[in-house]
């Protein structure tokens, strides 16, 4: 029953994502199916680890797991219906040439590449101590973590206080196997791996209006180290590689609305963004720096209110988040201490350590090759432009760098630096797609006539 | 402006070929190594015990020691201090013994003695020492791997 189960939980993942994704696109006349297939997984995702935490507040077991299944469904009849009614079709775009044709081979071959390695590998450290002991636990109770977990002292090491987006999507999988299984949860990495390629490719076609480099900048992302080789990528079961897939889609969406005002794309930038804090703590930061540059992209569109509309489901989760934890009497977490001016006072001499520490990251060839080169010239390229879009998206590729260099003013460790070192690689992750985005961008030059893709 | 454009196109390429040539070599072996298997549900956390303790399926021996313990207070699990991978070992004891309470205690080997002056023995299931010897006045000591040792408070009927 191992694998019918699996198979049916990650089919379930499909069928709500899909169906939110369709009642966002279903006015369009043509949806794109590999966008489709792209958000699907990532709203579906979403969609059901936090069915997963809300109706776990008040039931368990075989009826948590049928309520939630039948939102899957009730969600998929939805957007299918929305579609069918607006009288919409499924379109996939087909490589144009020869060289479109092997670039995409190349994609495809990656994606089975890192899919098939990722079950070579065990889940890491924090993949298995701060992740899956959470859908282990919550498994073991009948699909909700216990409040012993959250208010105890004993395993404060694998801080109860992180957002369930992944823990929960893993212990999707384990109610529908039957068991928490750590070798076929895997699955769930390389799947978002297989969501961001492509969404990565269609988000420079669509922005630059061309659709090869798109597929040469997707087929370019897994050869970042630190994606595919170093602890923290995908063959770990980290939640690195899904926060920055989350970042790239909600960065995307936010660009496509600023360029044609369609208001799809700001309810997929609504979708995505509010799912940046509920994968990781640090997606608050990406969720604040992403609610800065849309503010000031809308502010240049005249549609504040329109924006506004779109950050409220984000803050929200955010809200409900924290409030739960205060709820079940969180232990406090001991990394960071509450920011305060006299802190920062105290601290500021950590300045210089500090960006010597991530220059010395940024340029360690082991992990990032010469990625962040190729992504300054980029950032340059974008600044230079003098377009308020293409300024926009060098800044969602910097201020999350700097904003997590600066949290570690309050770092409780006793040595900072240790602090440093041993979690700057994966919070750089973060930004890498959004990186690759900036690149796509700096090397092609904008056609609004493919703007269909 | 044709010169512009052949720059840059002379730019990107000699980027991009300088990143995939640097990459390659570090990719490509991580990608080949390791094969896949054993298909198991512990998979993960078996593999790390198998490591670090020699205890073969560590996941379920381990649950099954510490349910013996009886007592219903924490098992104090001490680590040696800046040492990630006795740190490391004292957090999968933690996962696997769930529901139990742990307290993992950092130590040194001039401050274990302190340490365990403070714990009252009736409030603790056991201790559990990793990568750390425990005291020599310290009876009743199990070996249950090559770097863990548990010191049972009470036993359980059987």
């Amino acid at each position: 029953m191992i694998l019918p189960g699996l198979f049916a939980a990650l089919f379930l993942i499909f069928v709500s994502g899909l169906g939110i994704t369709l009642s966002v696109f279903a006015r369009a006349t043509r949806l794109n199916l590999v966008e489709c297939a792209c958000l699907g997984w990532l709203l579906g995702s979403g969609a059901v680890s936090l069915l997963l935490w809300i109706c776990g507040t008040f039931c368990s077991g075989l009826v948590l797991q049928a309520m939630v299944a039948i939102a899957c469904l009730a969600l998929g009849i939805f957007g299918w219906r929305a579609k069918r009614r607006a009288n919409a079709r499924f379109a996939l775009p087909k490589p144009a040439n020869v060289a479109e044709w092997i670039l995409a081979i190349i994609v495809l071959f990656e994606i089975a590449v890192l899919l098939f390695a990722s079950f070579k590998h065990t889940l890491g450290w924090d993949g298995l101590l701060n992740w899956e002991i959470k859908a282990r636990y919550a498994f073991l109770n009948g699909g909700t973590i216990p409040v012993s977990y959250y208010s105890g002292e004993g395993r404060a090491f694998s801080h109860p206080d992180y957002p369930l987006g992944i823990p929960f999507t893993e212990l999707w999988l384990y109610l529908w196997m039957g068991e928490p299984n750590q070798f076929w949860v895997k699955i769930i990495f390389p799947l978002f791996y297989a969501a961001c390629a492509p969404l990565l490719a269609l988000l420079v076609s669509r922005l630059s209006g061309k659709r090869w480099l798109g597929l040469l900048i997707a087929a370019l992302l897994p050869f970042v180290p630190a994606i595919s080789a170093i602890p923290g990528g995908i063959l770990v079961g980290y939640v690195d590689v899904p926060l920055s897939v989350f970042y790239l889609a909600a960065l995307g969406y936010l660009l496509c609305w600023f360029k044609t005002g369609d208001w799809r794309f700001i309810s997929a930038f609504a979708a995505c963004d509010a799912l940046v804090p509920w994968i990781k703590s640090e997606g608050i930061i990406l969720w604040l720096v992403l609610a800065g540059l849309g503010l000031g992209l809308s502010f240049a569109k005249h549609r504040v209110a329109h924006f506004f509309s779109s950050i409220v489901p984000g803050l929200i989760l955010i809200c409900g988040w924290r409030l739960y934890l205060k709820l079940v009497h969180i232990w406090p977490s001991s990394d960071f201490a509450r920011p305060s001016f006299g802190l920062l006072r105290d601290n500021v001499g950590r300045l210089r350590e500090i960006f010597s520490i991530v220059f010395a990251e940024l340029s360690e060839p082991t992990h990032w090759s010469i990625f962040w080169l190729i992504a300054g010239v980029a950032v340059i390229y974008l600044l230079a432009s003098r377009k308020l879009e293409k300024i926009a998206l060098g800044a969602a590729v910097v201020v999350p760098m700097v904003l997590y260099s600066l949290t570690y003013l309050f770092s409780t460790w006793p040595s900072y630096t240790a602090h440093m070192t041993s979690s700057v690689p994966r919070l750089l992750l973060h930004v890498i797609p959004a990186g690759w985005l900036a690149i796509g961008l700096a090397l092609g030059r904008t056609k609004d006539e493919t703007r269909t893709l | 402006m044709r010169w512009r454009l052949y720059l840059h196109l002379a730019l990107w390429s000699s980027l991009f070929a300088v990143f995939v040539s640097i990459s390659a070599p570090i990719v490509g072996p991580t990608i080949r190594e390791n094969r896949i298997g054993p298909i198991e549900a512990n998979h993960s956390i078996d593999a790390y015990l198998r490591a670090l303790t020699g205890i073969e399926h560590g996941s379920e021996k381990l649950p099954d020691i510490f349910r013996r313990l009886g007592k219903q207070g924490p098992l104090i699990i001490f680590v040696r201090d800046e040492n990630s991978q006795s740190e490391f070992l004292g957090m999968t004891i933690g996962y696997v013994s769930w529901p139990r309470e742990v307290r993992i205690i950092k130590v040194s080997t001039e401050t274990i003695e302190r340490e365990l002056a403070n714990i009252k023995p009736d409030s603790v299931s056991g201790l559990l020492f990793c990568s750390i010897d425990p005291p020599a006045w310290l009876g009743k000591r199990v070996r249950l791997g090559s770097s863990i040792i548990l010191v049972p408070i009470t036993e359980a009927a059987p």
